[in-house]
């Protein structure tokens, strides 16, 4: 081929360096300064740079049957381990084994990866492992400085996952986990059987989401766990900056990375502690409404409705948001009409009536109500005008949208067509009478 | 005018060779050949003579209006009642009917599977099929031709399903072009399913595949249907999660496979390779089964595509119905130009005639803005009855999914009367079988005019396929030599699954899915020399000794098999603008959205113009509003091309020489025409400024010597412009003969540079022109449209001397004064003596039939 194909090479698209997002940006530049320029980039920089890493960060070098990787331990104190009651263990894995509760057998993982889309050509670079040890938390780092080490660190993380077989993760079940699944049959071995696999990113949205607006992590460590993280880097980076280490050796920006990977476990296990805690059977007792909302949702949707219920009232109590409090009665008074109690499903219909999805079901609830149970299809009557008109003034003010409009207008046009022969009918019974 | 048929048995189908039907007075071309190949083309569909196929409920909805020979008799008669008649019609040919030959049921198939095929009245194969099963049975890859209808599903389904039968982890990918074709191939094996106690799955997986259906699709899938973008996107870099069906994955189809060629086909040869490569990770090696339509070449293009030996089925056991084929030349109505009558108000006229005798009709145009011209005459001539929905349809490619599903169904039950299209439902999409098709132009290649004439074929009468010519020279040449395209398959499909750009973009897609081993191989390169390209490029990095991607980005994301980039441009129409919301109305692809939605372009939805208001290139959008202007737009396009690198190069009479190699080729949407609707004026122009394209590809060039042009006894404007109309007659001929879309070839001139090489100056021809400076030795060039080359210009560069001789025998043959838009190119736009000059040029370069001594040849081979 010779020259003729170096030309070629060179005006080949595919070939031309990717753009790069953040490599402009002020993070990359502060974290690229560790190193001197000149001495990146070769095999033996890189070996460098390992070493450097290892020394940095105090981690040793850890050899098995399939080769090498670097693993860094290191304890947290101030962690006290949760004892998880069952009920709080049934809302959260209700199809997990009764030992679940056994947190000797509990690891709490959390990875770093080369990308965020997943697919095969995504990798672990970085798992992050703890669990609860002497009154604080122990983690345990297991890092490939290059590719190759994939096999050795997955193979330490089978053994750990051996030993404690109940994974505990933020958000793992759709993104550190498959991954992980899809590293072991990558390299042709089985992913490790997990007794169960406890995720709180849901309960952690259930339960903070309305109040937080997002469930980040950090943000649930800052508010609801009143911790400051401090310097942190941004999470997007991460890949960049490991990539950047194993094309050039630049060990130092590694670090914040490590750093990042434990304040992430141990917000997890702070978080899972609190999670459990308002999930266990002494209801957690919490001023926020909100929580109390969320765990009421968390009940419901188990269908634990007795304590749904009980929990629904509470945080109706307490002064929750407009909407959330509207979203609240509207699920009790649901809850109450299941259980028969239709003076209290009244009320609570009474009371959320508007121009809202929950109001529009809170007028149709009512008129059902007084349509078949109280009797009383005037009443009825009433109420379906009262919607209409509500839905009239609603659209004209342009406070619903169109699609609802249509739809929620016509359910009630029809409800009020039949009513209407109804009530036309009684007023004659009444007058043969 | 009364015309009468005669000359052959109707409906004998013993006869065996297509009759010609003589027409007292006509132009008389179309002696019967005795050609055997004619038989490998004349069955052509007829959807409702393989009755055993077709669900009764199905029979029970179509229509039953057949054509007779009186129809036609009478269509042909009303059509020519005002024109010369030999001028017109220059073939009316008798397909007949054919009967089908049986073979029994292999002994080999599991008794539930021939039971099931029995409840769907198959109880013996027709040959074909029973040959490619025996083949498939024995572990041979294998490649069935045959027309579409034929029954070609069972010739994979049988053996695949036996598969299933006897060992239910057997599992079984086909691949579709599209996604509606896979859509359409569901409904037959959910059919056979249920006939089996749904012992098997099968599932679409595609864009549309909803989240929560994929994970059981992965699972319990025995059968995935699926097209080649999916496979490069959603599954190959996602193969952990498909363990189970790559584990024990024994089938691949191919449908269509004539589709795959040029880029897509190149393309799909790599993804094929990354197929095989994943399929070897999980210790299978699957076989492959492949239909195509009708070409000269199958079995060397399955070759290509899956990189092992190939079986090729060429016989054809499938019966046929009567079909008559007709060849449509709009009059001329003006010598001296060339001018024909505008060809898609003829194939109006015939469409009308066909509609007025209730007879369903399907009509093929070339381009969105032709169907949506052709949708407007029509629906105008058959106006919806009250109440009733439009009996007259569009459908092609940027319409919504659900407005296609509506005119498939439509179509199928009858309500729609007729349909007008693009080549999107020229493949096998399930709207039954119509009474008679009308293409606009000529398909592009025989294969597809085959299909689309396949489109119409009923059980009972005779089914009627008519094709209108354009004055563009392949029509011309298609509609003057029926010989040449009722003989047997001249086309050849090619790909270039080596061409660099597209082998890189499918190597870093393979390093992605699995690291790459220095041992390996990827196609015909050096993997370790370009792994350590990707590694400096900072895509790969070497650990262990294998290549691993080093991106956070997903590389199979950012490439698309279809065209050059993956993106296509909305079009939002905003004619509310304050109170109505933006719609979105449709959609274009990149490579035609330059050329349809620039600035002030006029676009054409379902027969309502708009304007371009804005186009937004960044992202991807085009602002339209409603007009109604009598007038289209017309892109112009300007190039300049630069030769880099010679790969081969001889001297051949003329003197003159033909030589390939990479070449640089600069090109610019310049402005744009506005043409006037029915009369085809030139109304107006306008300028554009967009960017400048410029791409590195092949190309293939004939340079004429110094000694030849200087030795004409014409004017210099004269010699410089029959240059052109050499080249424009060039252009159509490699298209025929590679059976590549005209935007897949760009032509332009160039003056030869004194040396080849990099770093050479290029003159421009447009600066040439108008300084009166002729090109010392001009350079007519043809190169592939598509970056890094498809494989045209090494093709062409050997088969140099058939494209001379077939375009002198275009132009020769044309019937105009001095040029025109059918041979060397509208006289106007070239001069009065083009022509002359074109085949003065010919005669010298076809002169003597021996080559000349290679000359400054690098790597020469020959």
């Amino acid at each position: 081929m010779g020259s003729t194909t170096t030309d070629r090479f060179a005006r080949l698209k595919a070939l031309q360096p990717p753009r790069t997002l953040f490599s402009s940006g002020p993070e990359s530049k502060a974290a690229r300064t560790g190193v001197e320029e000149e001495s990146l980039g070769s095999a033996s920089s890189i070996a460098i740079g390992a070493e450097r890493l290892a020394l940095i960060l105090g981690a040793s070098v850890k050899r098995n049957l399939h080769g090498e990787h670097l693993s860094l331990h290191c304890w947290h104190g101030g962690h006290a381990p949760c004892a998880p009651d069952g009920a709080a263990l049934r809302l959260l894995a209700p199809d997990a084994p009764e030992d679940v509760a056994d947190i000797q057998q509990w690891l709490f993982l959390d990875t770093e990866t080369t990308g965020l889309a997943g697919g095969t050509g995504t990798y672990p670079f970085l798992v992050g492992l703890a669990w609860w040890e002497g009154g604080g938390l122990e983690v345990q780092q297991l890092f490939m400085r290059e590719y190759s080490e994939e096999r050795s660190l997955l193979a330490a993380l089978a053994e750990r996952l051996a030993e404690r077989p109940v994974l505990v993760t933020f958000n793992g079940k759709s993104f550190d986990w498959p991954l992980l699944e899809t590293r072991y049959r990558m390299t042709r071995t089985a992913p490790p059987l997990l007794r169960a696999h406890l995720d709180f990113l849901h309960p952690a949205r259930n339960l903070w989401r309305l109040r937080l607006g997002s469930v980040r992590l950090s943000q649930l460590e800052r508010h609801v766990l009143g911790w400051d993280r401090g310097a942190d880097v941004v999470s997007e980076l991460i890949p960049r900056i490991y990539l950047d280490f194993v094309r050039s050796g630049r060990a130092d920006p590694l670090v914040p990375v490590f750093q990042h990977n434990q304040m992430d476990l141990r917000g997890l296990a702070g978080l899972a502690g609190r999670i459990l805690a308002l999930l266990g059977d002494e209801g957690a007792p919490s001023e926020d409404g909100l929580e109390v909302y969320g765990v009421s949702r968390i009940c419901e949707r188990r269908g634990e409705v007795k304590r749904a219920r009980k929990l629904y009232e509470q945080s109706l109590v307490s002064a929750l948001p407009f909407e959330t409090d509207r979203a609240a009665r509207t699920a009790l008074a649901r809850l109450a009409k299941r259980d028969g109690d239709l003076a209290r499903a009244r009320e609570l219909w009474e009371s959320t009536m508007g121009n809202s999805k929950e109001g529009y079901e809170a007028y149709e609830q009512l008129a059902i109500y007084y349509e078949h149970e109280a009797r009383e299809p005037r009443q009825a009557l009433a109420i379906a005008r009262e919607a209409l008109a509500q839905l009239r003034r609603a659209t004209q003010g342009g406070t619903i949208a169109a699609s609802a409009y249509r739809r929620t207008n016509a359910r009630f046009q029809h409800r009020l067509l039949r009513l209407e022969r109804k009530a036309g009918r009684t007023l004659l019974d009444a007058l043969d009478a | 005018m009364t015309i009468r048929l005669a000359g052959t048995s109707w409906g004998d189908s013993q006869q065996s060779s297509p009759a010609s039907i003589h027409v007292p007075g006509f132009y008389n071309s179309n002696v019967a050949p005795e050609h055997s190949e004619v038989l490998g083309l004349s069955e052509e569909k007829a959807n409702s003579f393989a009755e055993s196929n077709m669900a009764p409920s199905q029979q029970a909805l179509a229509p039953r209006f057949g054509t007779t020979i009186e129809t036609v008799q009478e269509i042909l008669g009303a059509l020519v009642s005002r024109y010369r008649t030999d001028e017109v019609l220059t073939c009316v040919r008798q397909i007949p009917a054919r009967e089908a030959v049986f073979r029994p049921m292999p002994a080999w198939v599991r008794g539930e599977l021939s039971e099931a095929y029995r409840a769907k009245g198959i109880r013996k194969l027709y040959s074909h099929q029973a040959a490619t099963v025996e083949l498939v049975h024995k572990g041979t890859n294998v490649v069935v031709v045959t027309p579409t209808a034929s029954g070609k599903t069972l010739s994979y389904n049988l053996p695949v399903l036996n598969a299933v039968l006897e060992n239910p982890d057997t599992r079984a990918l086909y691949l579709f072009p599209t996604k509606a074709l896979a859509q359409d191939q569901l409904a037959e094996l959910h059919d056979l399913a249920t006939r089996l106690d749904d012992c098997f799955g099968v599932f679409t997986y595609d864009g549309d595949t909803p989240n929560d259906a994929r994970k059981a699709i992965r699972e319990r899938g025995h059968i995935v249907l699926t097209n080649p973008d999916m496979l490069h996107t959603g599954i190959l870099p996602h193969h952990t999660k498909w363990m189970r069906l790559f584990e024990n994955l024994r089938y691949i189809v191919l449908d269509e496979l004539h589709t795959y060629r040029g880029v897509f086909g190149s393309h799909l040869a790599n993804v094929l390779r990354r197929l095989r490569r994943v399929a070897r990770f999980y210790g299978s090696d699957p076989q492959f089964i492949c239909c195509s339509a009708t070409i000269a070449n199958p079995g060397e293009l399955a070759v290509q595509l899956i990189e092992s030996e190939v079986e090729v089925v060429e016989e054809n056991g499938a019966p046929a119905g009567e079909k008559l084929f007709v060849f449509y030349n709009p009059p001329m109505v003006n010598r001296n130009l060339g001018i024909r009558r505008s060809y898609i108000n003829e194939a109006t006229r015939v469409a009308k005639e066909l509609l007025a005798r209730k007879l369903q009709t399907i009509v093929f145009a070339n381009s969105r803005l032709h169907t949506e011209v052709l949708l407007t005459y029509l629906q105008q001539a058959n106006p919806p009855k009250p109440g009733q929905s439009e009996p007259i349809r569009g459908y092609r490619g940027g319409y919504l999914p659900g407005e296609r599903r509506e005119i498939e169904r439509g179509l199928r039950e009858g309500q729609i009367r007729g349909v007008v299209t693009t080549n999107a439902l020229e493949l096998g999409i399930d709207i039954g079988s119509l009474d008679a098709c009308v293409m606009a132009g000529y398909a592009g290649s025989i294969a597809s005019t085959w299909q689309r004439a396949g489109r119409a074929g009923r059980r009972n009468g005779t089914s009627c396929a008519v094709f209108v010519a354009s004055s563009a020279p392949l029509d011309q040449f298609i509609v003057q030599h029926p010989d040449y395209f009722f003989g047997s398959s001249p086309e050849h499909a090619h790909i270039q699954p080596d061409n660099l750009e597209i082998l890189v973009n499918h190597l870093k897609c393979a390093a992605f899915e699995l690291p790459l081993s220095p041992d390996e191989r990827f196609g015909n390169v050096e993997l370790p020399e370009l792994c350590e390209r990707l590694v400096d490029a900072g895509f790969l990095q070497r650990s262990g000794g294998n290549w691993h991607w080093v991106q956070e980005g997903y590389p199979a994301d950012t490439i698309s098999l279809r065209s050059v980039t993956s993106d296509n441009f909305v079009i939002i129409d905003v004619t509310g603008d304050d109170d109505g919301e933006p719609e979105v109305i449709g959609e274009v692809d990149f490579s035609s959205a330059l050329t349809t939605v620039h600035p002030k372009a006029i676009y054409i939805h379902q027969g309502q113009q708009y304007h371009v208001e804005r186009l937004d290139f960044g992202q991807r959008k085009a602002y339209v509003k409603r007009v109604n202007v009598d007038y289209f737009t017309d892109a112009i396009r300007y190039t300049q091309v630069r030769v880099l690198e010679i790969a081969e190069e001889q001297s051949i009479p003329g003197p003159a020489a033909r030589a390939h190699g990479d070449v640089l080729v600069r090109s610019q949407l310049v402005g744009f025409k506005k043409i006037k609707f029915f009369t085809n004026e030139n109304v107006g122009s306008g300028k554009l400024e967009l960017p400048e394209n410029e791409m590195h590809t092949t190309a293939f060039w004939v340079t004429l010597g110094h000694e030849l042009l200087a030795g004409l006894p014409f004017t210099l404007s004269e010699r410089q412009n029959g240059t052109f109309g050499l080249l424009y007659a060039l252009g159509s001929m490699a298209t025929l003969l590679l059976m590549c879309d005209r935007r897949d070839l760009g032509t332009a001139v160039g003056e030869r540079p004194p040396s080849a090489g990099t770093g050479v100056e290029w003159h421009e021809f447009a600066t040439a022109a108008d300084t009166e400076k002729e090109f010392f030795e001009p350079n007519l060039y043809l190169y592939d449209a598509y970056p890094g080359g498809i494989g045209f210009s090494e093709p062409l560069y050997r088969v140099c001397h058939v494209l001379l001789t077939r375009a002198r025998e275009l132009i020769a043959a044309c019937s105009c004064a001095n040029g025109c838009p059918s041979c060397v190119g509208p006289a106007s736009d070239t001069s009065e003596r083009s022509k002359e000059v074109a085949l003065a040029i010919l005669g010298y370069l076809c002169s003597a039939e021996s080559g000349g001594a290679p000359n400054k040849a690098i790597g020469y081979s020959n």
